[in-house]
């Protein structure tokens, strides 16, 4: 058993590179060993300029995502152990993303589609102060799993259709459009239909359904988009009534 | 200052991930299922032009270009039903106060219905094409 493993990490500093290159390193492989313990490692012993973005090491910030050998993974939950028949890890920035610099992606154009699909409980009637919107169980578990998304990018490194049109509102957003609007407290989906409906929203989606194999907190966004389609042509068909009748859309 | 790295995708992208040849495989299936409709209507035009030329299109099915078309078409069609049917419980989910039916159950009741009906295409041909049957 080999006690190290060669890293193959894809550099791109933009003060002197005009695009990105690879630079490898020997670093000490051990079971418990994480790629991100890997990257700190290089980062702290062999190679300070080596830029990486990590904080909370248990899969709950959602900052730590790379591609591991053309897969996007976590680095603090992808073990060095998995790759020691391979050899050399090859780790670069998360596919379908600006790379501000080494294996930091930018994900402020992912933060706008999730914002733009207000992801918070919108309420029209106001509660007393003294009392809870109360909910049950079966109610929670509706949208339990989609509440799980830590917005890590990992869906949108996965998905060739935001690759390919970055105005696609991408996985995670429409995630959580679909997680508020199946939320029994909320009462906002007239405000979140527009997005699903929209050329960019659930329709551009092809259901390629990787996000859902990559996504390290089983959120399955291929499933609430594709929940999405048909909460969408329910949507069509009320909208197309309501104008019959001369009411605004639902 | 800032100078981000924008990353193009890449023409052959659907060739670097297993998910990617999976999903191309899948949506590929529509290319075999457009052949076989052509086919189709080649014999839907041939009939109208009389039995002669019926008949060579029913011979031509039998050559060993036109078995291997209706095998490919055939494993297409196959492939594309599964691979669909199995994503079923994901877009399909009945979960409401009122009624709840089990993931599983749903895609049971695809999986059944799908044989159920090919199965009863199977048979009818069959009872059609049968010498006593139809008449």
């Amino acid at each position: 058993m080999s006690d190290t493993i060669e890293l193959a990490v894809t550099r791109y500093r933009p003060e002197q590179d005009t695009q990105p290159w690879e630079q490898r390193y020997t670093v000490p492989c051990s079971d418990d060993m994480s790629v991100l313990d890997a990257l700190n490692y290089i980062k702290d012993a062999l190679d300070p300029s080596l830029s990486h973005r990590w904080s909370c090491r248990m899969a709950i910030c959602g900052s730590c995502g790379v591609m591991v050998n053309g897969e996007p993974k976590l680095s603090c939950k992808t073990f060095l152990r998995d790759y020691r028949e391979a050899g050399v890890l090859e780790v670069r920035a998360l596919d379908n993303l600006p790379v501000e610099r080494d294996l930091v992606a930018d994900i402020s154009g992912v933060v706008e589609h999730i914002e733009a699909v207000k992801p918070w409980l919108i309420r029209h009637s106001e509660a007393p102060v003294d009392t809870a919107h109360s909910q049950t169980p079966a109610q929670m578990a509706r949208y339990h799993a989609f509440s799980q998304c830590i917005n890590c990018a990992l869906c949108y490194a996965a998905c060739p259709q935001f690759g390919r049109n970055p105005a696609f509102l991408g996985p995670a957003a429409l995630t959580l459009a679909q997680r508020y609007n199946l939320d029994s407290r909320d009462e906002g989906s007239s405000e979140r239909m527009p997005w699903l409906n929209a050329e960019e929203g659930v329709w551009s989606c092809t259901f390629v359904g990787y996000c859902s194999e990559v996504c390290p907190k089983d959120v399955d966004p291929a499933s609430a988009i594709n929940r999405g389609k048909v909460a969408s042509d329910i949507n069509y068909g009320v909208n197309l009534f309501r104008l019959l009748r001369g009411k605004g859309d639902a | 200052m800032r100078k981000p790295w924008q990353p193009q995708q890449p023409r052959n992208w659907w060739l670097r991930n297993p998910a990617y040849r999976r999903y191309m495989l899948r949506e590929a299936t529509a290319l075999p299922l457009l052949l076989y409709t052509l086919l189709l209507l080649a014999g839907i035009v041939q009939f109208s032009r009389g039995e002669a030329a019926f008949a060579a299109w029913l011979s031509w099915l039998q050559t060993p270009a036109g078995l291997l078309l209706l095998g490919v078409a055939l494993a297409a069609a196959l492939l594309h039903a599964v691979t669909w049917v199995a994503l079923v419980p994901k877009i399909l989910v009945i979960d409401s106060d009122r009624l709840r039916i089990d993931p599983r159950h749903v895609l049971r009741a695809h999986q059944l219905g799908a044989l159920a009906g090919n199965l009863g295409l199977v048979v009818a041909t069959l009872w059609l094409l049968w010498p006593a049957g139809g008449a």
